[in-house]
């Protein structure tokens, strides 16, 4: 469905990703890992064409999409919940929710779409004529999901969904991860959490400084050393 | 004669809130003082009047035309000037925006020359150049009570717009955040067309009212208006519709008060010391919210 060939970008002169290799298929949760600043946002950024590719190609579905505007992107099925979620602060909750579908026409089924997303999470509901700025972080989280739901999506890309949420939080978006994909949308998952993301996915890479340096199913990437050491917290001695 | 000076001030600070929000609107997507915007509200005056006298035009229609002329030349400057340096440092955009006012300028001095014109009142409805009511010394006329109509219904409309349509919340999406606006699907090009459109159509509006009012319009018109609009502007927080609104009220109240009682010499300094103060005391204005400096 999606697939990155030695995708390059760069920032000015730093070269953030070095040539990133991976795909993903329909249907999949596909989990990327790696330490801080390894590039797993620009990754997703690079997808989402808000950072221009500066080499390699980016299908999707067989079409280019390396040079497409992060509109026409949208468009085609592929949305993101960025880093820091990203809520529109001065929007209430409805409003926001709204944005997600700006690109939808089918105003009846909105209505349904919007009372699902609510029903992922009734905290929302409480909240819906709040201002977004008012929400705490993990509310935002769950309205920045929400949101780009409203989108109905064909691949999500997530954004570290867990990070700074208290840990029932954290098990209530995992779950909700777990059934947007059940229903139908394929996932490429970005996470500090290795040990809940890995659990989740059927896939993975690890990223590190700008490349991919291991890939492989969840079982695999959980069972070797490597990962277990660096990203798992474990001790090996 | 208070009264008569609250009357006068009302007529010029609506004229100025209809300029600021143009400055508000654009400063809040894509955070560029436009300092050519007193240029498109020049020249919305010269197309109001060429489009009458030249080709013979009937007044309503030749302002109807003016104002989407003025609108398609905001949303040309912005894609001329401005787009290809989007990502550039802010100062590279303000110092184009400078340069871009300045060429305007010019371009009307050689296309209608330095001398001030009248504006053709013959092509007025008659009613706009007769009193409408006096009460003892007080008068008011047609034509302030049709600044009042067309400046309060116009920012009637630009309320809607933004609160109420789907490009409206886009805007407002798009100030508080870009990439996320653009990972809504937002085309953000087209939005900031739209913005520069809307708030030149504005301007447009403005400088036929005031070479209207005034009876006489000049290439260098806009750059007055265009600082005492920007002070305004500044004054309600920039990047605040409704505060431009306001500012734009407090800002032509203040200077007849100034002119009236003072001395009409210090009519213009009004402007630049209500700026100051407002820098100095309260940055980010009556209605704005504190920012940080994103430079
Ligand atoms: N806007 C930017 N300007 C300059 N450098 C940047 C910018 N954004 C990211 N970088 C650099 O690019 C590299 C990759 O950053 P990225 O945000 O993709 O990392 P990450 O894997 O998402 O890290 P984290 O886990 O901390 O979120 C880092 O070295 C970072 O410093
Ligand atoms: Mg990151």
């Amino acid at each position: 469905m999606l697939e990155l060939k030695e995708v390059q970008a760069f920032y000015g002169t730093i070269q953030a990703l070095k040539g990133v290799t991976l795909e993903v298929n329909a249907g999949e949760i596909v989990c990327l890992i790696g330490a801080n600043g390894a590039g797993k946002s620009t990754t997703l950024m690079a997808i989402s064409s808000v950072v221009p590719v500066g080499g390699g190609t980016i299908a999707y579905d067989g079409r280019d999409i390396t040079r497409l505007a992060t509109d026409r992107v949208v468009a085609l099925g592929i949305t993101q919940v960025p880093e820091g979620r990203m809520i529109f602060p001065d929007l209430t909750v409805l409003e926001n929710l709204r944005m997600g579908a700006y690109l939808r026409r089918d105003r009846a089924a909105l209505k349904a779409d919007e009372a699902h997303a609510l029903d992922l999470f009734p905290i929302l509901k409480e909240r819906r004529k709040q201002l977004g700025g008012t929400l705490s972080g993990g509310e935002q989280q769950m309205l920045a999901i929400a949101r780009a739901l409203m989108a109905r999506p064909r691949l999500l890309l997530l954004d570290e969904p867990s990070l700074g949420l208290a840990p029932i939080v954290v098990e209530h978006i995992f779950e909700v991860i777990t059934r947007i994909n059940t229903e139908g949308t394929t996932l490429l998952l970005v996470e500090q959490n290795a040990q809940m993301a890995l659990q989740v996915a059927h896939r993975g890479y690890v990223l590190e400084t700008g490349r991919v340096v291991i890939s492989g199913t969840a079982a695999d990437l959980l069972a070797d050393p490597r990962v277990q050491e660096a990203y798992l917290g474990m001790d090996m001695a | 004669m208070l009264e008569q000076q609250l009357i006068n001030g009302l007529t010029l600070g609506l004229i100025y809130a209809l300029i600021a929000v143009g400055y508000t609107m654009v400063y809040g997507v894509i955070q560029l003082i436009n300092f050519a915007h007193g240029e498109i509200y020049m020249l919305g005056a010269f197309f109001c009047v060429t489009l009458i006298t030249a080709a013979g035009l009937p007044f309503y229609v030749a302002m109807l035309m003016a104002v989407v002329c003025c609108a398609m030349c905001g949303i040309l400057l912005d894609i001329i000037a401005y787009r290809p340096l989007r990502r550039a440092p802010r100062l590279a955009a303000l110092i184009t925006a400078i340069g871009m006012s300045i060429f305007l300028q010019n371009l009307a001095l050689i296309i209608w020359g330095s001398r001030s014109k009248p504006f053709p009142r013959t092509a007025l409805p008659g009613y706009l150049t007769e009193q409408a009511l006096t009460v003892g010394s007080v008068g008011l006329s047609w034509l302030q009570l049709f600044i009042f109509a067309v400046a309060i219904g116009m920012m009637l409309l630009l309320y809607l717009v933004i609160q109420k349509t789907r490009i409206g919340t886009a805007m407002r999406a798009l100030a508080q955040n870009r990439t996320a606006a653009a990972l809504m699907g937002i085309n953000v090009n087209r939005v900031i067309s739209f913005t520069f459109a809307l708030g030149s159509a504005m301007g447009a509006v403005a400088g036929i009212l005031v070479a209207i009012y005034y009876n006489t319009l000049y290439p260098t018109m806009g750059y007055t208006a265009g600082v005492k609009a920007f002070a305004a502007a500044v004054l309600g927080g920039i990047g605040s519709v409704p505060g431009a609104m306001a500012g734009g009220v407090v800002l032509g109240v203040a200077e007849a008060l100034g002119a009236g009682y003072v001395s009409s010499l210090y009519r213009d300094g009004v402007a630049y010391a209500v700026m100051i103060a407002v820098i100095v005391l309260r940055p980010s204005g009556i209605l704005g919210r504190a920012v940080t400096d994103k430079a």
